[in-house]
């Protein structure tokens, strides 16, 4: 569904992302594991139009998404899930879903959006419950649940998730991993970028290790999970050493 | 579709896989392994100008001198303590090969040589029993891993006479031999001469690796013994067995290149050949976390077949040819290397240059390597019994050395008339 070949993205004289090549198959979900700066983030903007200078190729559904603007890519099935999820603190719960589904609006596609609308909240319940309550006064969890919500309006093929665990409590984590999880298997290609690997690896088919701009590593998640090197690099660290003092 | 498969991609996809897995290993073994970065920047390289397979040809070769010479971690791409296995193999020059094995690389072996044991027809329901010669301990063990991956049951490599080995065959109810040819036909010659009917034995194929093969050397195994023979092609100095295997089709062998991306090359010009003409085999490794093998020339003849496979498989496909491209010999499936033997013999004799012969020796149907040796003055003694002395600790700490019995002789110098 989406292969990326030789990608170099970099921020004037700084190379952030050095040839990076991966791909994510139907139905897959992937995981792409590094630390801070190793330009994971990065790889995510390029993917969704929202960096332009990028050298390399990006095919999507067999076609190079190079100079498309992000409405289009999201039109054409890629939806993203941002990092520090984004969401539109002054507007309600449901305004920000409908703000997703802005291209289908644009199409008239009132019907679809309002069937979709109700599918989220059949998927994410405390979202009907909190429908009328501005974005701003939800948990960290679930505005995490309504960024995703948000994201899956577009009817995406490809769900690209950025960090979702950032802030969480480990709790939350396990449960925001078990939505991504169950999208999953409803048939949704995902594409995941996260520090916390372990928990990433766990619900992924496949992840790649990306190390300053390089991928390192690529293989099963069951391989990765028993690597040394990913052990020692990602998978030593609890919860709290990623995230304290962000 | 078992987890030990090649996922059935398209010719876009699979290419895709390759290279993803070229660049991460280029990454790792130039961040890691000083040897593969200098070598690099020597030819003006860096990974990240491999963009796409047809690159390849841009990196320097690896060639077995290079294991020698970086004995024994030199080569490794991962610290120590992530190694989790270590095997040596004789090697070609004064040290041998050591190469190693992290968790992971274990776990990869084993679903290839599982793949490989499939695509013979074994299955949960198969004895598995491994007989190889001491210089190919290190397959007999990733041949019992991927055996017990796949749910077989193994009889595990260990040194038993031939009588034991056939009584093992038949009262254990052995269906699955893992062994060389030049012991297959040791058997089935002892089974001949000693009158035991191979239907006293529940066998119903054999693997057979360390050499190619002849259907007139398969034939008879096959007709007189009621299997199915099955090549496997590997390298004894690094892991492991199963690089390439026979399939159901039974035309040429499949190429792991999921794992480890194939090149065959002219060994005069060192360029690749075109697509189906014979060559050198060359092997990078796509996966090994910490041994990465980056063009190792093999010294193995081979030509890749296009017409894709009968059986269904994406793996590519080649036809291991009987000649080589170096000067190793291959006895009991081990190579040797006929450099190292007179580099041995020079430091073991005391002499500077020795003449001598090396050929296959064959008696009652175990392979060893006979080496007849000119006698000259330095090596000369009028006391018999200190020359024998000489002759067997020579051949004795040979044979440990390169892995396969060493038979020595004393021969004359040939005056010319």
């Amino acid at each position: 569904m989406l292969r990326i070949k030789n990608l170099k993205c970099s921020y004037g004289n700084i190379m952030a992302v050095q040839g990076a090549s991966l791909s994510v198959n139907n139905g897959e979900l992937i995981s792409i594991i590094g630390a801070n700066g190793s330009g994971k983030s990065t790889l995510l903007l390029a993917i969704c139009g929202l960096l332009t200078s990028w050298e390399g190729e990006i095919i999507f559904k067999e076609k190079n998404i190079k100079g498309l603007s992000p409405p289009s890519i999201v039109k054409s099935g890629i939806s993203m899930v941002p990092e520090g999820r984004q969401i539109f603190s002054p507007l309600s719960v449901i305004d920000n879903l409908k703000m997703g589904a802005y291209t289908m609006y644009r199409k008239g596609m009132k019907k679809e959006v309002s069937d979709d609308l109700d599918m989220i909240m059949e998927l994410f319940p405390i979202l009907r419950e909190r429908a009328n309550q501005l974005a701003g006064t939800l948990s960290g969890g679930e505005q995490q649940m309504l960024a995703i919500g948000r994201a899956l309006m577009a009817r995406p093929q490809l769900l690209v998730l950025d960090e979702p665990s950032m802030g969480l409590a480990p709790k939350i984590v396990d449960m925001i991993f078990g939505i991504i999880k169950n999208l999953r298997k409803e048939g949704v290609t995902i594409l995941l970028v996260e520090q916390n690997a372990r928990a990433a690896l766990k619900i992924s088919d496949r992840g790649y290790v990306l190390e300053t701009g390089k991928i390192v590593l690529q293989g099963s998640a069951e391989e990765l999970l028993v690597d040394d090197d990913v052990k020692r690099a990602y998978l030593g660290r609890d919860y709290g050493d990623f995230y304290d003092g962000r | 579709m078992s987890n030990t498969q090649m996922p059935n991609l398209n010719i876009g996809e699979k290419n895709q896989l390759k290279l993803e897995r070229l660049q991460s290993t280029l990454n790792r073994a130039c961040k890691n392994v000083p040897f593969h970065r200098n070598r690099l920047i020597e030819k003006h390289v860096m990974p990240e100008d491999i963009i796409s397979l047809r690159d390849l040809e841009k990196l320097p070769f690896m060639e077995r001198t290079h294991l020698g010479l970086n004995y024994p971690y030199g080569l490794f791409a991962v610290p120590l303590r992530d190694i989790v296995r270590i095997h040596t193999a004789p090697g070609t020059g004064t040290n041998p090969s050591i190469s190693g094995y992290t968790r992971t690389d274990l776990i990869i072996w084993q679903k290839l040589v599982a793949r490989s044991l499939e695509a013979a027809g074994v299955t949960p329901m198969d004895i598995l029993q491994i007989n190889l010669p001491p210089g190919l301990a290190n397959w007999g063990r990733d041949y019992k891993d991927g055996a017990e991956t796949m749910g077989a049951g193994v009889i595990p490599n260990s040194p038993l006479s031939l009588a034991k080995n056939l009584m093992v065959l038949r009262d254990y109810k052995t269906t699955t031999l893992v062994t060389t040819a030049a012991f297959a036909e040791q058997l089935m010659d002892h089974m001949f001469d000693n009158e035991h009917n191979p239907n006293e034995l529940n066998l119903k194929r054999m693997v057979l690796v360390g050499e190619p093969l002849t259907l007139a050397q398969t034939k008879p195994l096959e007709e007189r013994l009621h299997v199915d023979v099955w090549l496997n092609y590997g390298l004894s100095e690094i892991p492991g067995p199963a690089i390439a295997f026979q399939c159901s089709a039974r035309c040429g062998m499949h190429l792991n290149d999921d794992h480890i991306l194939p090149e065959i090359i002219d060994p005069e010009t060192l360029k690749p050949v075109p697509y189906g003409q014979k060559g050198e085999l060359v092997l990078t490794t796509l996966s090994a976390r910490a041994f990465p093998l980056i063009r190792f020339r093999t010294g193995d003849m081979a030509q890749f077949i296009e017409a894709p496979c009968e059986c269904g498989s994406p793996l590519m496909k080649m036809e291991w040819l009987p000649e080589r491209s170096d000067n190793m010999m291959i006895i009991s499936g081990i190579k040797i290397s006929q450099h190292q033997v007179r580099e041995y013999l020079k430091d073991a004799l005391g002499t500077d240059q020795p003449d001598c012969k090396m050929e296959k020796f064959r008696h009652g149907g175990t392979e060893s390597l006979g080496i007849s040796l000119v006698i000259d003055d330095r090596l000369f003694s009028d006391e018999i019994k200190s020359l024998e002395r000489l002759i067997n600790e020579t051949a004795e700490q040979l044979a440990e050395k390169i892995g396969v019995g060493v038979k020595l002789t004393l021969t004359e110098k040939e005056h010319k008339s």
